[in-house]
């Protein structure tokens, strides 16, 4: 017999509670990445808790049907993410300028160059973004979530989700375009 | 290179102490056994105000083994905390916004008009946990007697916190009761 699926271990909390423990096993540090890429260690530390918290409190209304519940709580990490919209800004630049950095060091040639210009200007696109856009985009590039599993924590149909995604694509095209309009933020 | 592969090289992973999760699964644990068995009201509730609430409910779980009982959070939309309820113990403390109620953090009133006493089972662990967490200590444990392994530690808002073992609580019982 191998272990009892997500779905299992949820519908037993909803008479022991205290099963619950075993969602956290398995997925927190997952998720306890995930918020951290989005918004550093701090921030991380003192959302996972509360992640998994509201989660306990959501059981009753988890999917059965799904095979696991992390999507599930990506989407609930999601909606917490956006009161750190600050801390989450910070980290992106701060990503930047420290992938900037790596390329000037390897060779001071004129790509180097270009990335020193370039990765912020991709921060600033990335923050620029559409509160559903950017939410997109990052649970694809940065958490490879599938469409069904980004379908999932976003509580969206697979097609919604891949048209959001291609808007997303497509805004940051534009908003990287070298010359033209679209080139500063949109607000 | 393609949007998604520049928005790719942005990913960065955060370090983490090695105990987070660990204290992430205790205050959730603590938080489902609060479902299972809910305390009874408290009749008196310290209120605690400090300057970063946010920063104190860190210090004061890490430090001290405070646990904030999530339910009772007071959120802003904008993620800023108004009020919170810790506990420890069968008590529980009010963290609130410095300058509601008219109550000040130490830090910029300059005095501490008050400090709590707390009762713990094991006064030794809790000063080197304290010590580990950066706790300021005012007065370190000296001897052996009840009193003279009691602690008092300073919060990073200048709020003093006693901390004395578990059996000077049950004093005051024996007394009336003999």
């Amino acid at each position: 017999m191998g272990a009892p699926s997500d779905a299992e271990v949820i519908g037993r909390s909803l008479g022991e509670p205290e099963a619950f423990g075993l969602i956290y096993d398995r997925h927190a540090a997952t998720v306890l990445r995930f918020l951290g890429r989005r918004a550093g260690a701090r921030v991380a530390e003192g959302l996972v808790g509360e992640l998994f918290r509201i989660a306990f409190e959501r059981r009753k209304t988890f999917d059965a049907s799904r095979a696991t519940a992390l999507p599930w709580l990506y989407g609930i990490g999601s909606n917490l993410l956006l009161k750190h919209r600050r801390a989450e800004a910070r980290r992106l630049r701060a990503s930047a300028r420290m992938v900037a950095a790596e390329s000037t060091d390897r060779r001071a040639s004129a790509a180097a160059l270009d990335a020193r210009l370039l990765f912020p200007r991709v921060a600033d696109a990335i923050e620029g973004l559409p509160d559903d856009e950017r939410e997109a985009l990052l649970l694809f590039a940065w958490e490879e979530l599938s469409y069904q599993s980004m379908a999932e924590a976003l509580e969206l149909p697979i097609g919604t989700v891949r048209s959001r995604l291609n808007r997303a694509r497509a805004h940051l095209r534009e908003l990287l375009e070298p010359k033209g309009k679209g080139r500063v933020r949109s607000q | 290179m393609k949007p998604v592969d520049l928005a790719r090289k942005l990913r960065r992973d955060a370090a983490f102490e090695p105990a987070v999760l660990g204290r992430g699964k205790e205050a959730l644990m603590a938080a489902i056994r609060q479902e299972v068995e809910p305390r009874r009201a408290p009749t008196v509730i310290p209120q605690l105000p400090y300057a970063d609430i946010r920063a104190a409910l860190s210090f004061l779980e890490r430090a001290f083994g405070f646990r904030e009982i999530p339910t009772w959070r007071l959120e802003g939309k904008d993620g800023v905390i108004h009020h919170a309820i810790v506990e420890f113990g069968d008590s529980v403390i009010g963290i609130g916004t410095q300058g509601a109620h008219g109550a000040i953090s130490p830090m910029s009133g300059g005095i501490e008009s008050q400090y709590l006493s707390v009762a713990v089972a094991d006064v030794e662990a809790h000063y080197q946990q304290a010590l580990a967490a950066g706790a300021r200590i005012a007065r370190a444990p000296r001897g052996q007697g009840a009193e003279a392994r009691a602690y008092e530690a300073i919060d990073p808002e200048g709020h003093r916190w006693r901390f004395v073992p578990q059996r000077l609580r049950e004093v005051p019982q024996e007394r009336t009761s003999g």
